[in-house]
């Protein structure tokens, strides 16, 4: 299946193109007569250049017949008979573009184009149709070349009016040779070209008679071969007549047969030119007049061209190409082989050919330079148009690009139509039809054709929906974004802007660039945009957690963030199980809550419901980010609102302009909005609450944030996959997201009302150490009693629950000791670290009276402590549907180091059962000063005192930041010897002993250790320090008592009365050895060695620990020659023959295990004295 | 020089893309190896019919553009390896070399249990192993 190459595309456009060309030179008066109408003279002749239903016979060089159905003239002014200026031509083309850019304008505003329907609108014809007028003047631009005569007039056309004096000599005026073309002037063309005369007459200016007289006189004027004609009328109608151009035609055939015979002489006249070798080739190629053999077979070539004989056409091509070549006239040369693969196309001969033809010219005029371009471009669209319409469109596409030059507009439109040929290529080049796109937008942009660059831009986009070329994506978008707002279509830009916010993957500058230019164009719309998908901040739905309040109510937004199990476990022995708890008030319930309505969640009118949704940015930092939550509720129950407005919003928050109900007085809840700010990279968690205030059922429906004051960001929880993290112990079923999000509002008479913070006055700071009263102050509003309080605290070590009689109390003066009185056997209910604490029976909390409890806080150790403290309470009013509820409460405390306190316990050398105890006390503050008040010990019938008097300790009375210092006392065992039934006894109850540390007149009493609560957090401190030796009848426990000296100015630092205790537990007074033992004797002894001297020794055993103990005692003894002593067991050497050594004599009797059972001496507890006597004395080498 | 290697899953996702030039062009290179796949498409789906180059994973050279040459080459599961190279004179027998010790390199990084199959590769180790056969190119042939 052929195609006739005449009907394809380049073939028609190859017949209009390529076809005579009439110059046309007219009176002024002529054009007078024809601008009635509007028009100009050509163009009133345009209608009658082209012929379409004629059928002149025609014949071809070798004689064979053929026909000619459709001509065209191209009829032209002979001022513009020229190669027209480049910057003109340049001119058009922006026009036409621009033009162009204008009509698409209402295309740009509607959606982005989809693939499929680019590949439709383009296989259906050539996409926009302004291309082929853009091309079109692209050829355009180099016609009139000196160097190709298919532009060339072939005939002349002289106009004058029958308005002209002397029409006649018009005619010869008209061709005066001043006024014609440059071509026909400077020789490139033959000045004597066919002439016809034409006489206008219109029949307004007259009856047609003077017309007709002209004529007939023109007719006579032997110099004026042809006819004129007669004048048009008003109506342009058909003066022109078939036979006048077929007359045309003839003449023009006669030429060209003349240069037919020509040709054939100079068949001959080229090889004779060949040998006369006179001419040096100048490349200008301007050697080359009309005359010239060269130039008169290229006329010969494009008359038979334009009369559609090709293959003599060719033939003059082939002939000529060659003498071209040889004579290096490149641009000539280029011309020709232009023509040769035209030729090639329409015989539809040797396709190769054809396009190695093509390609040669364009190589040929491309490496002319700037004075090739214009042809380049002209031979590579006829090239373009080829492969079109061969299908080869990849090759098009190829040869677009080829085309390109540095002028961005033109190659804008190059890379285009480049793209779309890839588009057209089978299968489809996506890729590369986006890629120009691409390109083609940004040369649009060079250029200032925005709306071009849009429309490229949008095309692409189709391309990459769908893919993860992000990097691609965002340059695309962003663009386009940025022109929408250049064109001042703001709503469109930030659509596209949106699209690059979540830019991850690129790096700071360009996210920060990005967010920067989306802001603007946002703030330059002047409205606040609401924007379902916005990507920013990225919110991590997944991670939505919902904490709302049923049977619990919250004190403090971090206690609702805490754990639940953690709650979990601390209330557990407090409160009833859940499931019971839960089962029994819903079945209670179960009259009044509608079925549908029994799987939703229940919460308090009144309380706050929580959500915490964590949300990221990228490596930009996001300012202001305001959030809150959309709801939807549905009143079920109306009950009348007496909640009073609460906002909960965040500090600095700004102003609100969303239209939520948060001021008028009949919303059904209370929403807050949190405001944020993220850092780079920043995760953050947002706490969000909304408050029902009427029974109902409430339901949330998604989050909207504010990014940056202007943008407004939807979620919807329903349109995606919720994995919604209900903070709930009971509820294990599964429920659907969307349940889980529906509550049930109930409303409860007795919400426990708390002051913030309800314990007061709770510092922030501690040192470590401090001993501080707190209140619990709690109160409830409604006229239901709340009755059976229970409260458990997480860490008893930290905080201890008071006596009611501690409030009327002072402290620290209560813990005084009274001097009169002995001790006080209050000691410290060992067990209730653990417990939970049971408020009174008889408390009840009703009324406006608050309830106070106090509290007593030690910071026991450095570092940061978590407190959680849970309440449970009971509804009074039996009806209610919750019939318990907790109150949560938890605190930060940051402990600071204060003293570090070190106690080294050794025995005294002087005297057994006492000891020296040694204290180290280090001040870790950096600025605190502390006063040391009283050092306590507590054990087993230990008696500390001081060494020295405290003056002479520290002088300041006080230690300052970064001081240390040592002190020593004396431990005493105040215990009585007594037997082992005793000793059982003393355990239960340890014995306090306190030593000021500050002088006797200084005011201070002494504190007494063993009232609580000192002594219960020394208890929780014996048992947090648990050691090996429990049990230990010798442990010893210390209890420095301090205080700061000054007011702290840190505002985390509360003031209140305080003192810091530092306790010392199991510090045992045990040496390493079990057994004690003391020698006493007399320290010099005269003796004159004149007979047996006997010293009396004094050996104190002593058994500190509880069992018994089997003794032996070795002496030694010294060898006289040697002066060594050597080592005799006493006993066995306490034989009366031995003379020398030890020798247990006096005693013996008395302490007989000592002598007679010397190993099942039993020693519980007590000394033993044992009396040895000293034999001899060796005597010393002299 | 190589100016740019690329990894690009089956679903002409990129999973890696690394360009070796100073200049801030990646831009421009995501663009060359995102219109390659068009070429590497028309490879496949239109194999020449001489019989060693049926199971060839070496696609060669894909297209010239003005200032690079862009040489493909497939994996059995159709994961493309695309070199963008400044270099005028390429011996093919280096590419083939380089995408072969490219490819060993993928298997590797792939191979690690932590990586998501058909996501971004991540690891350094690969990274840094990439760049060591990057700067080795055409290297071996010199000497």
């Amino acid at each position: 299946m052929t195609v006739d190459p005449a009907n394809t595309s380049l073939g028609r456009m190859l017949l209009e193109e390529i076809s005579p060309v009439v110059m046309v030179l007219s009176t002024p008066l002529v054009e007078e007569a024809c601008l009635k109408n509007g028009l100009s003279f050509l163009q009133m002749l345009n209608p009658f250049s082209s012929f379409n239903n004629i059928d002149v016979p025609e014949r071809t060089a070798s004689d064979q017949p053929y026909r000619l159905q459709k001509f065209k003239l191209r009829l032209y002014y002979a001022s513009d008979v020229k190669q027209p200026n480049l910057e003109v031509g340049k001119k058009k083309l922006k026009e036409i573009i621009t033009q162009a850019g204008e009509k698409d304008l209402s295309e740009l505003c509607s959606d982005a184009p989809q693939i499929s329907n680019a590949l439709v609108s383009s296989e259906s014809g050539n996409p926009p149709s302004w291309f082929q007028c853009f091309n079109k003047q692209l050829v355009h631009m180099v016609s009139f070349s000196d160097h190709e005569a298919f532009d060339h007039p072939v005939a002349c056309l002289l106009v004058a009016s029958s308005k002209d004096e002397q029409p006649i000599n018009r005619f010869v005026d008209l061709f005066n040779t001043n006024k014609l073309p440059s071509l026909l002037n400077d020789g490139a063309m033959d000045p004597k070209i066919l002439k016809d005369f034409l006489l206008v007459h219109d029949n307004q200016d007259g009856p047609p008679d003077r017309a007709t007289k002209l004529l007939a006189e023109m007719r006579k004027n032997p110099w004026a071969p042809y006819k004129s004609d007669a004048s048009p009328s008003q109506h342009l109608g058909c003066f022109l007549n078939v036979d006048d151009i077929s007359e045309k035609i003839r003449v023009l055939n006669q030429q060209v047969s003349a240069t037919r015979k020509g040709f054939r002489n100079q068949i001959k006249n080229l090889w004779w030119r060949k040998g006369k070798e006179d001419v040096v080739d100048s490349p200008t190629g301007s050697m080359y007049t009309f005359s010239s053999i060269e130039s008169q077979i290229r006329v010969s070539g494009d008359y038979a061209f334009m009369l559609r004989d090709y293959e003599l056409a060719l033939s003059n091509y082939r002939l000529i190409s060659t003498d071209y070549k040889l004579d290096k006239a490149w641009k000539r040369y280029a011309g020709v082989q232009e023509m040769t693969g035209l030729t090639y196309f329409l015989l539809d001969q040797s396709r190769k050919e054809a396009e190695y033809c093509l390609e040669n010219a364009f190589n040929t005029y491309s490496k002319l330079g700037s004075s090739g371009q214009q042809n380049a471009t002209r031979c590579g669209l006829w090239w373009i148009e080829m492969l079109k319409t061969r299908d080869q469109y990849k090759e098009a596409a190829i040869v677009y690009f080829r085309v390109c030059g540095e002028d961005p507009l033109p190659s804008a439109v190059m890379l285009e139509q480049a793209s779309y040929c890839y588009l057209l290529t089978k299968p489809s080049m996506l890729r590369k039809y986006g890629f120009h796109l691409v390109l083609a937008g940004d040369h649009y942009k060079k250029c200032d054709q925005i709306k071009h660059a849009i429309r490229t831009y949008r095309s692409a986009i189709s391309v990459l929906k769908g893919t993860k070329w992000n990097h691609i994506k965002d340059h695309v978008h962003f663009h386009i974004g940025q022109w929408y707002a250049s064109l001042e279509m703001y709503d469109v830009a930030v659509k596209h802007m949106l699209e690059v916010l979540a830019c991850s993957h690129q790096s700071k500058t360009t996210q920060e660039f990005f967010l920067r230019d989306f802001l603007q164009i946002v703030q330059k719309t002047g409205k606040t945009f609401e924007v379902m998908k916005l990507q920013l901040p990225v919110i991590n739905f997944s991670s939505l957690t919902i904490i709302f309040e049923d049977n619990r109510t919250y004190a403090s937004p971090s206690a609702a963030s805490t754990r639940e199990s953690l709650w979990h476990s601390l209330e557990e022995e407090m409160i009833p199980s859940f499931s019971t708890a839960r089962t029994n008030w819903l079945e209670l319930q179960s009259k009044l809550i509608p079925k549908k309505y029994r799987e939703s969640n229940v919460c308090v009118a009144g309380d706050i419901m929580l959500f915490g949704v964590s949300l990221s940015s990228f490596v930009v930092p996001l300012a202001a980010t305001s959030f809150c939550f959309g709801k939807k509720t549905d009143e079920w129950t109306p009950d009348g609102n007496k909640l009073s407005e609460e906002n909960d919003n965040d500090d600095n928050c700004e102003k609100l302009t969303t239209n939520m109900d948060i001021s008028s007085d009949n919303s059904l809840f209370i929403l807050s909005e949190v405001d944020c700010s993220l850092g780079a990279g920043e995760t953050i968690t947002v706490l969000l609450t909304v408050k029902p205030r009427v029974e109902g059922t409430l339901q949330i429906v998604g989050v909207r944030w504010k990014l940056s004051g202007s943008v407004v960001g939807f979620h919807n929880f329903q349109s995606n996959y919720v994995k919604k993290n209900v903070v709930k112990g009971s509820r294990k079923a599964k429920l659907s997201p969307n349940d889980n999000l529906k509550f049930m509002v109930i409303k409860v008479y007795a919400p426990l009302q708390y002051f913030t913070p309800p314990i007061q006055p709770l510092p922030e700071k501690l040192y470590a150490g401090t001993l501080q009263q707190l209140v619990l102050e709690l109160r409830n509003q409604s006229e239901f009693p709340v009755k059976n309080l229970k409260m458990k605290v997480s860490h008893s070590r930290f905080l201890n629950i008071g006596n009611r009689e501690n409030l009327t109390t002072q402290f620290p003066a209560c813990l005084e000791k009274e001097r009169d009185s002995g001790q006080s056997g209050a000691l410290a209910n060992s067990d209730m670290s653990h417990e939970v604490f049971l408020f009174p029976e008889d408390t009840l909390i009703q009324g406006e009276m608050p309830f106070l409890w106090p509290l007593w806080l030690r910071a026991a150790v450095p570092g940061y402590i978590s407190l959680y403290i849970s309440i449970y309470y009971e509804m009074g009013d039996i009806s209610s549907v919750i019939r318990y509820r907790t109150l949560r409460l938890h605190y930060n405390l940051q402990v600071l180091p204060s003293l570090d306190v070190y106690f080294q316990i050794s025995p005294s050398p002087l005297r057994l059962q006492q000891f020296l105890v040694r204290m180290d006390v280090v001040n870790r503050t950096s600025t605190e000063s502390f006063h040391l008040h009283q050092l306590s010990s507590l054990g087993n019938q230990w008696e500390i005192s001081l060494l020295q008097p405290p003056d002479s300790i520290f002088p300041l009375h006080s230690l300052k930041a970064g001081q240390g210092l040592s002190c020593f006392f004396m431990l005493k065992s105040c215990r009585k010897l007594s037997n082992s039934e005793d000793t059982i006894s003393s355990i239960s109850t340890p014995l306090a002993s306190d030593v000021r540390l500050v002088p006797q007149g200084s005011g201070d009493s002494v504190y007494d250790i063993t009232r609580s609560p000192l002594v219960d957090f020394h208890h929780c401190e014996r048992l947090q320090q648990e050691s090996s030796q429990q049990g230990d009848l010798n442990a010893i426990d210390f209890i420095l008592i301090s205080r700061t000296l000054k007011i702290n100015a840190d505002p985390g630092f509360c003031n209140a009365p305080h003192l810091i205790s530092h306790h010392s537990c199991h510090c045992s007074v045990a040496s390493a050895a079990p057994i004690s033992w003391l020698v006493e004797g007399p320290g010099t002894l005269h003796h004159n060695f004149s007979s047996f001297c006997e010293v009396k020794l004094k050996m104190t055993i002593y058994n500190s620990t509880g069992a018994t103990t089997f003794v032996r005692m070795k002496t030694f003894n010294s060898s006289s020659n040697v002066g060594r002593l050597t080592g005799v067991n006493a006993i066995q050497s306490a034989t009366p023959g031995n003379q020398a050594g030890w020798h247990d004599v006096s005693l013996v009797n008395e302490i007989k295990v000592a002598s007679n059972i010397p190993g099942t001496q039993h020693l519980i507890g007590k000394c033993l004295p044992v009396y040895l006597v000293w034999t001899k004395l060796h005597q010393c080498p002299t | 020089m190589i100016v740019c290697v690329a990894v690009v899953g089956h679903q002409n996702n990129p999973l890696y893309i690394q360009s070796f030039t100073e200049a801030d062009d990646a831009l421009k290179l995501h663009h060359i190896v995102h219109c390659s796949l068009d070429v590497v498409d028309e490879r496949v789906n239109n194999p020449k019919k001489s019989g060693p180059t049926l199971n060839e994973t070496f696609l060669g050279l894909l297209y010239p553009t003005e200032n690079y040459k862009v040489y493909g080459y497939l994996t059995n599961t159709k994961v493309k390896f695309i070199l963008v190279t400044t270099d005028l004179d390429v011996r093919d027998a280096d590419v083939r070399n380089f995408f072969r010790r490219f490819h060993a390199a993928y298997v590797d990084a792939v191979s690690n249990p932590f990586h998501v199959p058909d996501k971004k590769i991540t690891s350094r180790t690969f990274a840094e192993r990439v760049s060591n056969i990057v700067k080795s190119f055409g290297l071996s042939s010199a000497g």
